[in-house]
């Protein structure tokens, strides 16, 4: 899923034309990040909105129609949904993150705008006086500024990628009919060996990016070949991961779980052996490069 | 032509890439000893004190191995070539 947040006073303005030009492309999902002023929107503003279209300022409401989510959250559940024939409505009281939306979207949706959002991972697009850390691009006049090269750059961002993404991909290979196994491997940041070990804080992963991509191809071409084995997915991350979070998938379907489970672990064990991606590890006391570590033990 | 360095031997130039200068039929062994030239650091990193390229390290060209496709250190290397030097892998 491409990723990108508009940023600015009149994000909303470029926002809504790239709405249009996206969802042609793909599914796309948007995030809007209500400001601090219309947080207090009564119910006036519900009208407001809806006459006026304007998606920029939500109110803290449930779509119309589906207000008895407001008592069924106050009443204790973390997030009610509404359903009816012409569409779905989610509303949630507990406190999720904006990279957890962006988790939960990113196996469903080709595409996700944000509105308002700075920092984190998250790629900007910055509209008019705006400032901005490095933004991807920086528009003048979101009213008449050409699409197609902005079209472009978010279709050059590197895509959101999780375990989902990998799972619901897989299934969609023309050989889907004949699989009755997916088997997934995830690793992630281990923060101790052992009970009394020096805890692990976070791991900096840099990968020679052409050759990986390429050993990973082939890796998962040689894998493919296999009888009963219909498709393999790869993903590993790069940069900062810190303990806890995850590094790597590997998904594949198969016909049957034996194949399932044997490819998965043969594809880890090759990833490691062959991609040239490397990693530094910092504990609380020290930090040092993994393969340093192996060579001492 | 450029190198490209990765993991230990990044840090220890401070450069993730390093153009260099060669002659026209220059080979492997001649890229890298301008390559060293420009970073001498990188003598401890690379080599035994036999003078040896250390087994752990990896030399790709281009994405290949020059031991197991082609003439190793004697290989041909064209202006736009890609050689890239990096410590055991340790993904995942």
């Amino acid at each position: 899923m491409h990723t990108v947040s508009i940023v600015g006073e009149d994000a909303s303005v470029l926002l809504e034309r790239l709405v249009g030009r996206l969802s042609a492309r793909g599914s796309l999902a948007t995030i809007t990040k209500r400001s601090s002023v219309s947080s207090q929107a009564s119910p006036d503003d519900i009208t407001r909105i809806e006459d006026s279209g304007d998606i920029t300022e939500l109110p803290a409401q449930p779509a119309p129609g589906h207000e008895n989510a407001i008592h069924y959250t106050a009443a204790g559940a973390d997030v009610a949904y509404g359903h009816a024939a012409e569409g779905w409505s989610g509303y949630g009281t507990t406190d999720r993150s904006i990279e957890e939306l962006i988790d939960d979207l990113a196996g469903k949706y080709d595409y996700c705008l944000l509105e308002g959002h700075t920092g984190g991972a998250v790629e900007t697009i910055a509209v008019g006086e705006m400032d901005t850390d490095t933004p991807l691009l920086e528009i003048d006049d979101p009213e008449t500024c050409a699409l197609e090269p902005i079209l472009e750059q978010i279709d050059d961002t590197t895509p959101h990628v999780t375990l989902e993404t990998l799972v619901n991909d897989v299934q969609t290979v023309s050989a889907e009919s004949q699989a009755g196994a997916i088997a997934t491997f995830t690793g992630r940041v281990r923060a101790k060996e052992h009970p009394d070990d020096t805890p692990t804080e976070y791991l900096s992963f840099e990968m020679y990016e052409k050759v990986a991509s390429d050993r990973l191809d082939t890796i998962r071409e040689e894998l493919e070949a296999r009888e009963g084995v219909h498709a393999v997915r790869f993903h590993h991350r790069t940069g900062v991961i810190e303990r806890g979070e995850e590094i790597v998938y590997v998904v594949v379907l198969a016909g049957h779980r034996r194949e399932a489970f044997r490819t998965v672990e043969d594809g880890i064990d090759r990833l490691k052996a062959e991609v040239p991606i490397f990693k530094k590890e910092v504990t609380t006391d020290e930090t040092f490069w993994v393969h340093d570590q192996a060579d001492q033990q | 032509m450029h190198w490209k360095l990765f993991a230990t031997l990044r840090e220890a130039t401070g450069h993730q890439e390093v153009a260099v200068e060669i002659e026209e039929d220059a080979t492997i062994r001649d890229a890298l000893d301008a390559l060293l030239q420009n970073h001498p650091e990188l003598e401890d990193e690379l080599f035994s004190p036999q003078g040896e390229l250390y087994n752990h390290i990896r030399l790709l060209q281009n994405g290949d191995d020059p031991f197991l496709t082609g003439d190793g250190f004697d290989a041909d290397v064209g202006p736009d070539d890609e050689l890239a030097l990096f410590p055991p892998v340790s993904g995942g």
